[in-house]
């Protein structure tokens, strides 16, 4: 995979604190197309508040984020267009049919034949028997396929994802080993925050402890 | 209470040191254990010889005792002096506390009531056809409607409910459920038979009624309230709804009917002459039959309390603590998402369809769809076309506009849920490519489209048409106007209610009475009603439909996603950080800028440690 001149992601200097108490001091970071990061550390180690602060839905106190060149606007459709995330704020249309979520996302993004890519990926995340089920009534499990299904129904350059093997069982995790893996050598970058090392194994190019030891 | 603690120590004696004992049992004495039988002596024969093991007493005491009755209403008391005991504050020292509110609350109950007393000289003045048929019918439109709605609600809720601590507890427990929650039976009659008596005599003191109708209207609607209360209670114990969805499609269609004829009638379409008002007969008896219904279905739920499910108890129990927690937060909008979510959870599965267009119109074919799916959602705003005509047969032509820009509010609520989900968590917004903007845009289009059929459908009666002074009376340009004005304020109204955020706790706090409350938290009770009475308050007054638009396309404009709260806040973060950053690159700032920095940073670091609790 050739890289291209700018990175998809470039974070310089991000500071996030929540009073006194300081989350994320100085991180730098640059993620290239095909790369794949995992951030580790223990538990209130700053991961999610630094992925949330990755894709705008924290404002550093301080710092650049950029991707793909532009500066980091939640609200920027393009920025939007560009980046695909699985975080913990993940709301679901309560009427609308676990297809139909998918189905209006891939339409949303303008792909040419959204039928062909909503069918496929329901059934990589096994979700067919439920595809005419409402959220509320999804299990847990279920509800995580569906959050994962949602990212990989669209176009994407830069995948965040926060514990992504959460509430999945040992097949849906090797199954989202081998995902990741083969998006990112496509050329997808990839940031996620994990505590499943097979996970980390199977995907990262590099990992980064946040937090120390 | 003390006294039945005591069981008897039946089974065998209390072993001492049962607890030392019991920790030293190892893991492949378990089965032993299992097979122990009363009275401490192990009587398994293999495996467990080499282990000592001693079963404490107490287990075999609660597995042999042959169980007391428990008195249920000691087991009340109980919770209720547990309650009272962890109780910082009595209701009247509240109220004491936050004298302020309760004055300003006295204040505006006598400005509506005044208001009423206005309206209803106003109305009892006018004798025209119009006016007596919309006097004689429109309580019933009340009748109608908050029976509906009593059914509705009974339905969602139970009537009679537990909370999920009552129902893990003392559920499980050999309570006689009857006694447990009779009293709770008893107060969702009462509280529903006064709350609705207090209804039914402000809509007949608004319609021009004397005191004597105004009560026996009132009596009509406590007492049938209470009575089909009592119905849900008693359907309850039999775990069946069709009977109250029946009912409540009756009184829906009777509402509507009357609601329909008062136009009608505005309108011209038909006559009613020779109507002059409801026989006070037929009110009293609407009256007796809520209390023959009220007593047999009171006296058949109470006789099967102990036979209703405790799923179901839980469950209505569960969303009542949810909408608590909701209306202590005066979040409206949490406790219609509470309420969705739990209609769709019972709904659990539906009939996939395929989406239409791409970009934004996928979001907008979607709301098409969906509005085909559920066509009740559009059910207030199209049955909504008849309140202009209605309150304007009664000749109540200045509120005509705030009144039905009121009820398209309510109406609209339903239409924009797409809207209130994508705007409550930012998660599901970022997964569209488009702007804030552009989703309001998509996820409004097919409302709009409503609210002009509305505007158009209304134009009659904005003209005068039912109206004493005919049609024609007002010009069609002004009409149109109007009509206009109020179907956008009421769109507008229900954008702002559905875009509602949730109190910020994290905002500096407000002194009150009552203790420290972010500012949200109060004004959140007005969200929507406020856009309502901007928009239509210039017509309200008297004054040009052109102040009206003019606020409306500011109200638009503000409420279009471009000046959200979040991102001002960043934009405002990003300028802040941008001086930082020129100042510290400007080298030694100016006398004044380093010592406000200086104290700013000070002022910064000061951490106000909160009090030790004790």
């Amino acid at each position: 995979m050739a890289k291209s001149r700018t990175p998809v992601l470039k974070v310089s200097h991000l500071k996030k604190a929540y009073g006194p108490h300081v989350i994320v001091d100085d991180f730098s970071l640059e993620v290239w197309a095909g790369e794949a990061i995992a951030l580790t550390g223990r538990n209130g180690a700053g991961k999610s508040t630094l992925l949330r602060c990755l894709i705008g839905a924290e404002m550093p106190d301080d710092g650049e984020i950029e991707v793909s060149g532009m500066p980091l606007r939640e609200s920027d459709p393009q920025i939007r267009q560009a980046v695909a995330t699985v975080i913990d704020d993940l709301d679901f249309f309560p009427d609308l049919s676990v297809v139909e979520h998918l189905d209006l996302l891939a339409r949303a993004h303008g792909l040419p034949d959204p039928d062909e890519v909503v069918d496929a990926i329901l059934g990589e995340v096994s979700l067919v028997p439920q595809s005419g089920q409402l959220p509320g009534t999804l299990s847990s499990g279920q509800r995580r396929r569906l959050a994962l299904a949602t990212a990989f129904v669209r176009p994407r350059q830069l995948l965040i994802l926060d514990e992504p093997e959460q509430r999945l069982d040992v097949d849906g995790v090797a199954w989202l080993a081998s995902r990741l893996a083969s998006e990112r050598d496509e050329g997808l970058a990839i940031v996620m925050a994990s505590h499943e090392p097979s996970l980390v194994k199977a995907v990262a190019t590099r990992t980064i402890r946040v937090g120390g030891e | 209470m003390a006294n039945k603690k005591k069981r008897p120590p039946s089974g065998g004696q209390r072993q001492p040191n049962t607890t030392a004992q019991q920790q030293t049992v190892p893991i492949e004495a378990e089965e032993a254990l299992v097979n122990a039988t009363p009275g401490g002596v192990n009587n398994a024969d293999s495996g467990a010889d080499e282990v000592e093991v001693t079963v404490p007493a107490w287990r075999h005491a609660l597995i042999a005792i042959e169980p007391e009755q428990p008195d249920e209403r000691e087991l009340k008391d109980l919770i209720k002096a547990w309650r009272r005991g962890r109780a910082t504050k009595r209701i009247g020292q509240m109220l004491q506390d936050g004298y302020v509110t309760v004055f300003a609350v006295l204040m505006i109950v006598a400005i509506l009531g005044n208001s009423v007393y206005r309206a209803q000289g106003a109305a009892a003045g006018c004798d025209s056809t119009t006016c007596t048929v919309g006097r004689t019918l429109l309580p019933w439109v009340a009748i109608g409607a908050s029976f509906c709605l009593t059914l509705l609600a009974s339905r969602i809720f139970g009537p009679v409910v537990a909370s999920a601590a009552e129902g893990f507890w003392l559920m499980d427990a050999p309570i006689r459920r009857g006694r447990f929650l009779w009293s709770r039976l008893i107060g969702a009659l009462a509280a529903v038979g006064f709350g609705m008596a207090l209804v039914g005599a402000l809509l007949a003191a608004l319609t021009g009624y004397p005191w004597i109708q105004i009560l026996e209207w009132a009596a009509a609607m406590g007492l049938g309230t209470a009575g089909l209360t009592a119905i849900a209670a008693a359907e309850q114990t039999y775990g069946r709804t069709w009977i109250m969805k029946t009912l409540q499609w009756i009184f829906g269609v009777v509402a509507f009917l009357a609601l329909f004829t008062i136009t009608g009638v505005a309108a011209g379409w038909f006559d009613l002459e020779g109507v002059s008002g409801t026989s006070p007969r037929i009110v009293l008896t609407v009256a007796a039959a809520g209390v023959i219904v009220l007593v047999v279905f009171t006296t058949v739920a109470l006789r099967r309390l102990g036979y209703i499910h405790r799923a179901r108890l839980v469950a209505g129990g569960n969303l009542v603590t949810g909408m608590q927690g909701a209306a202590f937060a005066m979040d409206i909008g949490l406790m219609r998402d509470i309420l969705v979510e739990r209609d769709m959870l019972t709904l659990g599965h539906v009939k996939p369809t395929y989406g239409r267009g791409s970009g934004p119109k996928a979001l907008t074919w979607r709301e098409v769809q969906r509005l085909i799916r559920f066509p009740k959602r559009a059910l207030i705003v199209v049955v909504s076309i008849v309140v202009p005509y209605a309150v304007m047969a009664l000749g109540l032509a200045a509120f005509a506009p705030l009144i039905s820009a009121l009820v398209l509010l309510v109406g609209f609520v339903p239409m924009l849920g797409t809207l209130r989900v994508a705007t409550r968590t930012r998660g599901l917004a970022r997964m569209f490519p488009f702007s804030n903007p552009q989703i309001r845009w998509a996820l409004t289009t097919v409302p709009a489209i409503f609210a002009v059929i509305w505007a158009l459908a209304t134009l009659p009666a904005f003209a005068g048409l039912g109206t004493t002074e005919g049609f024609g009376s007002v010009p069609i340009s002004r009409a149109l106007a109007i009509a206009g004005v109020t179907a956008a304020g009421g769109l507008l109204a229900g954008i702002r209610w559905v875009t509602a955020k949730s109190a910020d706790y994290s905002s500096p706090m407000l002194q009150t009475g009552f203790g420290a409350m972010p500012p949200s938290l109060l004004f959140n009770l007005f969200r929507g009603f406020d856009i309502a009475f901007l928009v239509t308050g210039p017509l309200l007054i008297g004054l040009s439909p052109t102040f009206s638009v003019i606020i409306a396309i500011i109200c638009a404009f503000a409420l279009s996603g471009r000046f959200g709260k979040d991102e001002m806040e960043r934009a405002q973060a990003e300028a802040q950080k941008e001086r930082d950053r020129m100042k510290s690159s400007g080298g030694s700032a100016s006398p004044f800028s380093a010592a406000y920095s200086a104290g700013k940073k000070s002022t910064e670091k000061k951490v106000v440690t909160p009090p030790k609790r004790r």
